[in-house]
């Protein structure tokens, strides 16, 4: 408790002390205090969240934190209770900050409120609670509408003018983060310059691989005429690539999506999957884990138009989340696009 | 009727009315869906249907000896995930100590539920129960949240999906469906001809009667679940083969479907009939009817519900038909055994 004062107190000065910034000061995260951690993925076992707790463990690291960052995760079936099972424990243990990559909608909303009501600081980040309801602030990866037209942009060049039909592939249907990016996708297809791009539907592969890939040979059959399978999933992508080779149809159907350059890598060089888009998620993890560390210091409160620095990332400002009704957010970006040309780089 | 009655199984009617339904619920999805009648249609169906199956012959003799077993699931995760980090690390590993590797993993598993159940004299249900969440336990400490990936994999694994075994015509039948049906073959032949294997119906049957003619039951029930084991993980290598991308969460829940395909395909719940046969009817009815409901857009919701009524049509039919079916036969049978003596039966 000490050590948060004093941080606390040294922020505050060296608040005062910075030089200002059109009117606002930028904040200073201060290291050393001894502040209890948690990050929860939606669940265990997939690589972007693993990279993710990489980057925050590297922030924990550059922020001398005395005590340990605890990764905790559901797995892929239960995620949803898990969650909030997770969520529940810490607030009981009185941690000072839990990342939530939301899985469960507003269902979180109760046991987010009871971890805030404790004292502890809720950042989600990769993925929201829509209503913002018990979370501080969202640390955005990408601005959600840049998704949809990113995703619309993909579908379109590997397509050609031409355009043709496709259908989506996504995770689960509770995935406040997923649903987010097919609306924004929808929206920006009302452009005219994506008149000749036709939404086929959207399957869910709830993010196991056994599942995504026979939702998608069914999804061959199920839209006849189907040219592109766009999954804004790192397991569907992967699974719908290998699916496609396996059947021999990446002639014919091609995938596209959100995806790891390092698990894409062969689909890529071999045509399956032209083109695909990804940020980094070790610096998601890394922005995170300063921004809660920063909040439950009291660095900086959780407010509109705060600025602070985020280590080798530089500063971010805390503002009003465009996409949803309430809620404040920090955003990372920007997008990474990957073709054969540049995968090979980025995967190792 | 007598000549049927005389060369005919209860059982085997099932299997072929089990048949019927196959092909009647092909011919009305055909007519339902257009398109139906590709080689793509029989290529999705065959390769869901290989792996199910070859898990499901281990199955059939669990049940078969008055057991269950619900570990096959993570059986089949921990030996594709383990062979799957084998072969990223080692990519000159011959591929068939790969299937060794897995089958033997698979085997060891297995034999640790075989022994508790047999020798420890634990329930079945409990012991399996315990090995499903603590195989995945051990799968997902081992994996340190990494997946296996595809490309980390050599190609002769991951072009082994798409190998074809032989082709006719239009249709590709692909390895793996062959080797699932030679090993249904190789089992259903075993089963109904070996000494050995037709032990495991006596001991299912009649436990007691077996135990007193001196059978060795204990080591019935454990070869059963070591057979489900090294079985189970020679289908954690198919599922590496074909799947590619291994993470911790590999063929969780498959134990439902392999049940339920078992069960399905007329093997009775409480041992001692069923063949592996039927067992392989069952994976195909469930999964033509996966993929033909997809194909509907029916809600996997529903879905879910009707694979859910199906099993308990299974068994309900199997309570009563199968029993009035088997009363009629031992009625003749007794017809049969008395009269030749005249006049000595009272």
């Amino acid at each position: 408790m000490k050590k948060i004062l004093l941080a606390t107190a040294l922020a505050g000065i060296v608040a005062l002390l910075a030089p200002h910034h059109a009117a606002r000061a930028e904040a200073t995260v201060a290291p050393g205090a001894s502040v209890d951690m948690v990050l929860l993925p939606k669940f265990l076992g997939i690589l972007p969240f693993d990279q993710a707790h990489q980057g925050a463990e590297e922030a924990a690291k550059e922020l001398k934190n005395g005590k340990k960052l605890q990764y905790l995760g559901p797995t892929p079936e239960n995620s949803v209770a898990g969650q909030i099972e997770i969520v529940t424990n810490a607030a009981t243990q009185g941690v000072g900050a839990i990342m939530i990559s939301n899985n469960s909608g507003d269902q979180i909303v109760p046991a987010a409120k009871a971890a805030k009501a404790k004292g502890a600081k809720v950042v989600t980040w990769d993925s929201q609670i829509p209503s913002a309801e018990g979370e501080d602030v969202f640390v955005a990866q990408v601005d959600f509408s840049e998704t949809g037209k990113v995703m619309a942009d993909m579908a379109l060049h590997i397509l050609g003018a031409d355009g043709g039909k496709f259908a989506i592939l996504s995770a689960s249907p509770d995935a406040a983060n997923q649903n987010a990016w097919i609306a924004a996708m929808k929206d920006a297809l009302k452009d005219p310059k994506y008149s000749k791009l036709e939404l086929q539907g959207i399957v869910y592969g709830n993010d196991q691989s056994e599942t995504s890939y026979n939702q998608a040979l069914a999804m061959v059959d199920k839209f006849p005429g189907m040219k592109l399978i766009m999954a804004p999933t790192s397991v569907g992508i992967v699974a719908a690539a290998k699916a496609m080779q396996d059947e021999k149809l990446c002639d014919k159907i091609k995938i596209s999506g959100l995806g790891v350059p390092s698990e894409m890598l062969a689909y890529t060089k071999n045509g399956c999957a032209p083109e695909f888009a990804l940020w980094s998620f070790v610096d998601l993890g890394y922005l995170s884990y300063y921004t809660a560390y920063g909040l439950a210091t009291g660095a900086f409160k959780a407010e509109a138009g705060t600025s602070f620095k985020a280590g080798r990332m530089g500063t971010y400002t805390i503002t009003k989340d465009p996409t949803r009704k309430a809620g404040l957010r920090v955003l990372m970006g920007p997008f990474s696009l990957y073709n054969k040309d540049n995968v090979e780089a980025a995967a190792k | 009727m007598r000549w049927l009655q005389r060369h005919i199984r209860p059982e085997q009617i099932r299997e072929f009315s089990l048949l019927l339904l196959i092909v009647a619920a092909v011919l009305i999805f055909g007519s339902m869906i257009d398109g139906y009648y590709t080689s793509r249609t029989f290529n999705r169906i065959a390769s869901s249907v290989a792996i199910i199956t070859v898990v499901a012959v281990g199955q059939t003799l669990v049940v078969l000896t008055r057991n269950i077993d619900l570990a096959v699931g993570s059986i089949v995760g921990c030996t594709a995930y383990f062979t799957g980090a084998q072969l990223a690390a080692h990519h000159g590993l011959p591929p068939v100590v790969a299937v060794l590797i897995a089958m033997a993993l698979g085997c060891a598993m297995g034999a640790i539920n075989g022994a508790l159940v047999a020798y420890g004299r634990v329930p079945s249900i409990i012991v399996t129960l315990g090995s499903l969440a603590i195989y995945r336990g051990i799968l997902i400490d081992y994996s340190g949240a990494r997946t296996v990936t595809t490309d980390s994999l050599p190609k002769w694994l991951i072009d082994l999906p798409r190998l074809n075994f032989i082709t006719i015509g239009d249709l590709d039948i692909r390895a793996m469906f062959a080797l699932a049906v030679g090993i249904v073959v190789l089992f259903q032949i075993g089963t109904s001809f070996l000494n050995v294997a037709r032990r495991f119906y006596a001991m299912g049957s009649n436990p007691d009667a077996a135990e007193l003619i001196g059978m060795p039951t204990r080591q019935i029930v454990f070869s059963a679940f070591v057979l489900s084991g090294t079985l189970s993980g020679l289908a954690g290598f198919m599922f590496l083969a074909r799947f590619g991308n291994i993470t911790v969460e590999a063929a969780r829940g498959m134990e439902l479907q392999v049940v339920a395909a078992v069960v399905v395909g007329g093997v009775n719940i409480f041992g001692g009939s069923g063949t592996v046969f039927g067992a392989m009817l069952g994976a195909i009815m469930i999964a033509i009817l996966e993929q033909s409901l997809f194909r509907l857009q029916i809600s996997e919701f529903w879905r879910d519900a009707i694979l859910g009524l199906l099993i308990l049509m299974a068994v309900a039919s199997d309570a009563v038909i199968l029993n009035r079916l088997r009363a009629i036969w031992s009625r003749t049978e007794l017809k049969l055994v008395t009269r030749p003596g005249t006049g000595a039966a009272p």
